[in-house]
């Protein structure tokens, strides 16, 4: 009776079957910017690029006929020599010396300070091998770039795999690969650009410019009958990068340190208490090229934490508008973001395509997001979503976003490709 | 990967790991006759199993002496699916459970009986593995309670027995749960263990109108296993340690209350038909909550809706004597889950479940009895959501259990 009960009978439940739908995915490629292409952790760089959202959508639509989907991978974790760690740094005082007796601080660190092996020289060449990949999302491309003849001599993410580095575009390149179905999403570097250089240079594209890009980007990849799914714009108050440095992070602790600085700046009306205080940020249009920041204006996590500690940035000197999004830059920047979501909007709609709303996924992600018992929410590095660099996702939030391009292209073309479980990819690595 | 471990137990690891087979984790399987007929026990006076089911029913067991010892070995399977599209499924691997019990009664006058009951009337012995898709949640469990019921039971008239036991509970648990924090060596982990005791009753009536008659009720008292210091040992990263800190934690799982009814009947004093129902009071199991005493950013109170609800099970048995020597038995029951559908955990899958047995006795020679039960449990198959997690599928499971006892009365 034992043995019989040892082989007993499992229980079984009707598999789930996979359908196409009415689009075909034979052959899937995605075009975009640093999002698309699994940039992370402050660079690109093979593991990183793996779980790309398009690379974890491909896996998945392998269950409905989806074909081979290569990638341009770097050929080590090192990329171009810019990746981040998270690393246990030693305390240091403002004269570089290590503070005895404090407890080590959990940071970002470049990896190359810890470790000064060079990246694979490959990792910088036109490589030929790579001129197939179906995955063309250019870090740092701004929509009209991508239709920019010869953007491989401007771009070197793109010079890696241009086809034709003199006169090739990125478009021109996803066409000549025959897509049966695509993905696009770009317009974030159109206002990012702009927004990382806290509005001092560049500037924002202009809606018209967006729209003729985005026309033709959708004219160009559905012309053959392809399908496909387009996302739109986060608003920029979702991404950790500008939303991590508080406003009145300047604390303070001393009545010394309080009275001094309401004495330098009685002239201008501006006082201090102790605790948190607003930021002093440069203003050439105030009172004595000085005033206190914002509460509705944003920091960049450029910051650098040692000149507010030991350079009296912040505090006895403002900070360069060079770290801040003032009000009339934000505005500007919500503007743009918000007509390049209504052109992202109406042009999917006429051409028949699935939109994913990223912007209204980023914005509930600030108030959390579960799945199988894991959290996620927008914090910086804590929140599990945002990498080390404050603007890409990590391989899990990478995940996220695959999962909801799937829903929305179920949706829209009555497949039932299978989505991923969240917690198969990676999460931060700490020390 | 650095361990901290904080107090260590020595863990005895007793081979009665006990599996779920009834509703929540209450298990039923308490005489293998008894088993064998739809684990119908309240009405019946079959053997000194009687001091666990109803210890009314003490009195009306002859001869003077009376033992049972036995056990059952449970194979279980569960099955998972995740829905919304999803190629997601996983099953599983449960450690055999061996749940047991030994009772020994003896007649002391002509209307005083007294006993001894020692069984494990609930446990869990689970494992859906390291790596499956909801290891934050669970990834193993075992929990077993060992009750120990001194009884004694008055023999009022010839038509009524009433009987009561002191119940001394022993309870021990250890789970494991995989935590969401990495480093290059792989993610964290948590592993709770812990161990404590409670008191409660047991009380019966029997009621013989005529010989081929027996109705019974019996009532056994919830008991509350508060556990104030269980040992938590994280597995974390080094960085992340400080977020993890030497605590302890208390928490308190309720064994429900049960109250049951029975009545049987022999026909042409070869043919037993009985029927029970028992009512678990299942509403008292409202939340998991873990009280950690020291709290970090890292390490809140957690607290888990479970919200069960009472329930009633219905049983039906039959018992009929061959020869002599020989008797066989069949039986069936429905015992549907407790377990709330949103708030239902993979800790424990219980699923409304359908039971069917099988026994038969041997008396080799008068006093002696070899007996031998099987039950099979299908878990019907259901979705079910962990809503505070986001987790949910559709379960299904099936049980096999082979038991085997003696019984000696002189």
């Amino acid at each position: 009776m034992i043995t019989v009960v040892l082989t007993a009978c499992k229980p079984e439940i009707d598999s789930f079957e996979p359908s196409t739908g009415n689009a075909d995915f034979t052959k899937y490629i995605a075009i975009g910017n640093s999002l698309t292409s699994g940039y992370l952790d402050g660079d690109l760089f093979k593991s990183g690029q793996e779980f790309s959202y398009p690379n974890i959508i491909a896996q998945q639509l392998k269950f409905v006929g989806g074909g081979e989907f290569t990638q341009p991978l770097m050929y080590d974790d090192l990329g171009f020599g810019n990746k981040m760690v998270l690393n246990l740094n030693t305390v240091k005082d403002c004269f570089g010396a290590p503070v005895e007796g404090a407890v080590p601080s959990l940071g970002p660190v470049l990896l190359r300070k810890l470790d000064p092996s060079l990246p694979d020289p490959r990792n910088f060449q036109n490589i030929p091998e790579l001129y197939g990949s179906s995955n063309l999302g250019v870090p740092g491309a701004k929509s009209f770039h991508l239709i920019i003849p010869g953007y491989g001599m401007l771009n070197p993410y793109f010079a890696r795999f241009s086809a034709n580095l003199q006169q090739g575009s990125v478009l021109q390149q996803a066409i000549s690969l025959n897509p049966t179905f695509f993905s696009l999403w770009v317009g974030n570097n159109d206002v990012l650009t702009y927004a990382l250089a806290g509005g001092e240079q560049d500037s924002i594209t202009s809606v018209g410019l967006f729209s003729y890009t985005y026309n033709l980007l959708l004219e160009s990849l559905t012309a053959n009958g392809a399908k496909g799914v387009v996302a739109n714009i986060p608003d920029i108050s979702n991404i950790a990068y500008f939303t991590t440095i508080p406003y009145n992070g300047l604390a303070l602790t001393s009545e010394q340190q309080v009275a001094g600085l309401n004495m330098g700046y009685a002239q201008l009306g501006i006082t201090f208490a102790l605790g948190p205080n607003p930021f002093i940020v440069q203003d050439p249009d105030a009172l004595g090229g000085v005033r206190q920041i914002k509460s509705t204006e944003l920091l960049l996590l450029s910051l650098p934490q040692d000149s507010i500690k030991c350079a009296g940035w912040g505090s006895l000197k403002p900070i360069p508008a060079y770290y801040f999004l003032d009000e009339e830059e934000i505005i500007a920047i919500k503007a743009a973001t918000e007509s390049y979501n209504n052109v992202i909007a109406s042009m999917a709609e006429a051409k028949g395509l699935a939109l994913v709303n990223t912007n209204a996924i980023f914005n509930n992600a600030k108030s959390g997001l579960i799945y199988d018992g894991v959290k996620f929410n927008a914090s910086y590095i804590t929140g599990g979503i945002n990498s080390l660099d404050g603007i890409h996702l990590t391989p899990r939030g990478n995940a996220i976003v695959a999962n909801f391009f799937i829903e929305a292209i179920n949706a829209k073309y009555q497949a039932t490709i299978p989505k991923v479980n969240i917690t198969d990819y990676p999460g931060i690595i700490f020390p | 990967m650095n361990m901290r471990k904080f107090t260590s137990l020595v863990f005895l690891v007793l081979l009665l790991s006990v599996n779920a087979i009834a509703g929540g984790y209450q298990v039923g399987l308490h005489g293998v006759k008894q088993i064998g007929m739809g684990l119908v026990g309240t009405s019946l006076t079959l053997d000194a199993s009687s001091i666990f089911y109803n210890p009314g029913g003490l009195s009306f067991i002859s001869p003077d002496y009376s033992f049972a010892l036995g056990g059952s070995a449970i194979r279980s399977y569960t099955i998972y699916q995740k829905n919304e599209p999803s190629m997601t499924e996983a099953m599983t691997d449960n450690p055999l459970g061996t749940p047991f019990y030994f009772y020994g009664g003896v007649r002391i006058t002509e209307k005083l009986s007294a006993g001894l009951a020692i069984n494990t009337p609930y446990g869990n012995g689970l494992s859906w593995g390291k790596d499956w898709v909801g290891r934050y949640m669970i990834q193993d469990l075992s929990l077993r309670a060992i009750f120990f019921q001194p009884t004694i039971s008055f023999k009022l008239n010839e038509q009524i027995g009433i009987g009561v036991g002191l119940v001394y509970a022993t309870g021990k648990f250890e789970m494991n749960r995989a935590l969401p924090v990495y480093d290059v060596s792989g993610e964290g982990s948590v592993s709770l263990e812990g161990s404590t005791s409670n008191i409660g009753f047991n009380a019966g009536v029997m009621l013989q109108p005529m010989e081929e008659l027996n109705i019974g009720i019996d009532y056994r008292s919830s008991v509350d296993m508060e556990v104030d210091n269980v040992t938590a040992t994280f597995d974390v990263p080094l960085s992340l340690q400080g977020n993890f800190p030497n605590t302890t934690v208390s928490t308190k799982l309720p064994l429900p209350a049960n109250l049951d009814f029975g009545a049987s009947y022999t026909f042409d004093e070869k043919l037993l038909l009985a029927f029970s129902l028992n009512y678990v009071f299942w509403s008292s199991y409202d939340s998991l909550i873990f009280d950690f005493e020291k709290n970090t950013s890292a390490l809140t109170d957690s607290r888990n809706p479970r919200l069960y609800e009472n329930k009633l099970i219905a049983r039906v048995g039959a018992q009929y004597q061959v020869s002599d020597a020989f008797y066989i038995r069949a039986g069936g029951y429905y015992d549907p889950s407790p377990v709330n559908k949103d708030y239902f955990s993979p800790e424990t899958p219980s699923l409304n479940s359908i039971g069917l047995t099988a026994g038969i006795s041997f008396y080799p020679v008068e006093e002696l009895a070899i007996d031998l039960s099987f039950l099979y449990i299908s878990g019907q198959e259901g979705e079910r959501t962990y809503k505070p997690d986001n987790f949910s599928g559709t379960f299904k499971a099936h049980t096999y259990i082979p038991g085997i006892g003696i019984t000696y009365n002189f």
